[in-house]
């Protein structure tokens, strides 16, 4: 597993985590609020970060070539 | 009203944020899509299914994508996070609090900055260009905090609650207000998509901010465009609509989608400089002519 899937799963898990910490145990608003605005974000990301497909090996340099570099 | 039907005595606070901002996204989507298909029927063309904005937000996730290396990473990707915490954000603020309309407009204050850091982070041109006019046009936001000050001066609150209440009491404040009701609805137009006033994003920019975020990065921003159109509906409906039921605000907001999307169908789009003058022109009146309407009521 490489870096970015590693990182992925553990930001996936930890904001599972806190969203069903705010889910189950009804904390304070403020706790709540902070909670919702920070982790569905990353959650929706982290996940993003594992269903996307990669490149294949050959063609990870060609991909990430910009087309405009010298303007 | 949404929240009443996901009451808190039945759920806890996170529960309705959740359930709100998922409403948010499947609704704003499907509006979008409605929106696309109306532009479609009057230029003649079938167009694509209302719900396929909603299923390019989902196809978009599994998409190959890579980071251009001209990309200011990490910024390049977190842009994207910032993009969906804010709409988080103004639906708390919205249909799950009913809070501060002074955060509403802390939000489209921000969303600003976003459009413009999304477009300079990429290295692209296109995106620079489109950063550049983010800038330019964030002096159409004005009209936005004059809408907020009339409304304050009308109803002296700016908590969404008390809005609502005070309309429940004297009418809705499109009746008593209506120039600052057509601003904020200059306002809708010029965030809804193809929209004469959407410099940013406009087809000699290609996608403008968003034309190098691909694959599942544009996922995620047309998940946050979802939301964003579903907030500026629902804000629209509570400051100037207020009592509203369910289908009140779901009738209203195919409504407005409709007529946005009637508009954008039949007119070009500006360029920068006129169409910023052409909003802050409506605005001055908009805003001039309530307040001499007030005074002379």
């Amino acid at each position: 597993m490489n870096k970015l899937n590693f990182y992925s799963y553990l930001f996936l898990i930890i904001s599972t985590i806190m969203l069903l910490y705010g889910l189950i145990f009804n904390p304070n608003d403020w706790i709540v609020y902070t909670i919702a605005i920070i982790f569905i974000p990353l959650f929706i990301l982290s996940l993003g970060f594992i269903t996307m497909a990669k490149p294949k090996k050959e063609d990870e340099e060609e991909r990430v070539q910009e087309p405009f570099i010298g303007f | 009203m949404i929240q009443k039907w996901f009451s808190r005595d039945i759920m806890y606070l996170m529960a309705d944020i959740v359930v709100n901002v998922l409403i948010a996204f499947l609704f704003g989507s499907i509006l979008l899509g409605l929106h696309r298909k109306v532009m479609a029927r009057i230029q003649l063309r079938p167009g694509p299914p209302i719900i396929q904005h909603f299923l390019h937000s989902l196809k978009f996730f599994f998409k190959e994508t890579s980071f251009p290396k001209t990309a200011a990473m990490p910024f390049y990707v977190a842009i994207v996070v910032i993009l969906c915490a804010i709409w988080v954000t103004a639906v708390i603020v919205g249909p799950v609090s009913q809070g501060s309309l002074l955060i509403i407009f802390g939000v489209y204050a921000l969303y600003k900055i976003v459009e413009h850091n999304s477009g300079s982070s990429s290295g692209s041109p296109y995106g620079k260009m489109s950063c550049v006019r983010a800038v330019f046009s964030a002096a159409a936001e004005l009209p936005l905090f004059a809408v907020i000050a009339i409304v304050y001066l009308k109803t002296g609150t700016m908590n969404i609650a008390e809005i609502i209440a005070y309309q429940s009491v004297h009418g809705a404040l499109i009746f008593s207000v209506p120039l600052a009701t057509i601003v904020f609805f200059v306002l809708i137009l010029s965030k809804s998509p193809y929209s004469p006033f959407a410099i940013t994003k406009g087809k000699d920019l290609v996608s403008g901010y968003e034309t190098e975020h691909f694959g599942f990065l544009r996922g995620f921003l047309m998940l946050s465009e979802s939301m964003s159109w579903y907030v500026i509906l629902w804000v629209f409906l509570t400051i100037f609509l207020a009592p509203l039921s369910l289908v009140g605000y779901l009738v209203g907001m195919i409504v407005i989608t409709a007529i946005t999307a009637i508009i954008n169908a039949v007119t070009p789009i500006f360029n920068p400089n006129h169409s910023i003058m052409t909003q802050i022109s409506i605005a001055i009146v908009g805003i001039g002519g309530s307040l001499l309407l007030m005074l002379i009521a």
